[in-house]
C-alpha cells in the first residue's frame, strides 16, 4: 500500500500518521538538543499535525532561488532598477534571527505533507508571513503551495526502489521532505536524522 | 583572510560527483574537485551557471536536500562514499 505511494512521491493520510509518530521518535531521540516536535490533535480528535514551536533560526532563504516560485514575480529587485539604490533597499542581514512556529499539515487534495509557519522578529515580536488560512487554527499562516512537492518526493525515493518496497520508506519520508523545506525557513536537519536515508 | 594565508594542500579538496536526474542536462565534466571549506551553496551556484536555470532541485544520494549552508567537507565525510560526494541535480522544482 505504501510503497504504491512513494512511487508517486504521496502519502495517505494514515501512512503521514505513521510517518510522523516515527519522525518524532527519530527527531526527539537523535536531536535531544532540539526543541522536541510534537503531535497536535485536531479539534475532532481524528486528525492532527506536527508542530514545533518557538524555534530560534536564522533566515538565509531569500538567496536560494531553487525554493522559490519559478515565474515573472520571482527576482524583484531585478525588475525595478529604479531601486536598486543601497539606501533604499531593504537588506537581509545575515545574521537575522527569527523565532518560528512550524506546522506540517496533510494536505488531502495533493496527498503530501504542507509546511505551514510563522515567524516573529526576535526584536519585535510581530509575526512577519501572513498569508494563508491555517486550517486547524482558522488564523493566518504562511504556507509553502504543495504543487510539486510529490514530483520531487519522487526523487528522493525514485534512486532506492528496493527500500520502497520494503515499507521502510513511510518512516523516513517527513526526514527527506523537511530537509527540502526546511531550506525555507533555515531550519538545519541533524546529519544524524538523514543517515537513515 | 585566514583561508586564503594556508598552503593549498592544506585546504582537503573533496571530489563531487556531479549527476543528472530525469530531464537535466548532463554536464561534459561530471566529476569535481572542490575545497571542502566551501559550503554547499557553492555548489547550488556551479551548477545554476553551467545549466543557466534559476530553479535546480539539488540533492546528495538521490535521498536528501541539504542545508545550502553545509560544508562540503562535512556532507563528504557524513555522506561521500567512493571517495566522493554523489550530487544528484534536476530541472523540474518548482514551489507553487
Amino acid at each position: 500500500m505504501g510503497a504504491k505511494e512513494e512511487a508517486q512521491g504521496t502519502l495517505s493520510s494514515t501512512d503521514f500518521g505513521v510517518a510522523a509518530s516515527a519522525f518524532i521518535l527519530n527527531w526527539n531521540t537523535i536531536c535531544s538538543s532540539f526543541p522536541p516536535w510534537t503531535w497536535v490533535l485536531s479539534r475532532h480528535q481524528v486528525e492532527g499535525y506536527l508542530s514545533l514551536e518557538n524555534i530560534l533560526l536564522s533566515s538565509t532563504q531569500e538567496e536560494y532561488g531553487e525554493l522559490s516560485c519559478p515565474g515573472p514575480g520571482k527576482h524583484p529587485h531585478q525588475e525595478d532598477p529604479i531601486d536598486v539604490d543601497d539606501a533604499t533597499l531593504v537588506r537581509t542581514n545575515p545574521c537575522n534571527v527569527h523565532y518560528y512556529d512550524l506546522h506540517i499539515i496533510y494536505c488531502n487534495s495533493y496527498r503530501v505533507p504542507v509546511l505551514y509557519f510563522r515567524a516573529y522578529d526576535s526584536a519585535v515580536g510581530k509575526a512577519r508571513y501572513l498569508n494563508e488560512e491555517h486550517p486547524y487554527l482558522n488564523r493566518p499562516w504562511y504556507k509553502l503551495h504543495p504543487c510539486g512537492t510529490s514530483e520531487w518526493m519522487k526523487l528522493l525515493f525514485h534512486a532506492d526502489d528496493a527500500l520502497a518496497k520494503t515499507g521502510v520508506a513511510i518512516e523516513l519520508y517527513l526526514v527527506a521532505w523537511l530537509s527540502v523545506v526546511g531550506h525555507v525557513v533555515g531550519l538545519r536537519i541533524p546529519f544524524e536524522m538523514m543517515k537513515q536515508l | 583572510m585566514a583561508a586564503e594565508s594556508q598552503s593549498p594542500s592544506s585546504v582537503k579538496k573533496v571530489v563531487v560527483h556531479l549527476r543528472a536526474t530525469g530531464d537535466a542536462p548532463i554536464l561534459k565534466q561530471a566529476k569535481f574537485k572542490i575545497p571542502g571549506t566551501d559550503k554547499f551553496a557553492k555548489v547550488i551556484d556551479f551548477l545554476r551557471r553551467q545549466l543557466h536555470r534559476e530553479t535546480l532541485f539539488v540533492y546528495v544520494n538521490s535521498a536528501f536536500s541539504p542545508n545550502p549552508d553545509e560544508l562540503v567537507i562535512d556532507l563528504y565525510n557524513n555522506f561521500g562514499f567512493d571517495g566522493k560526494l554523489v550530487v544528484n541535480y534536476a530541472c523540474s522544482m518548482a514551489w507553487g
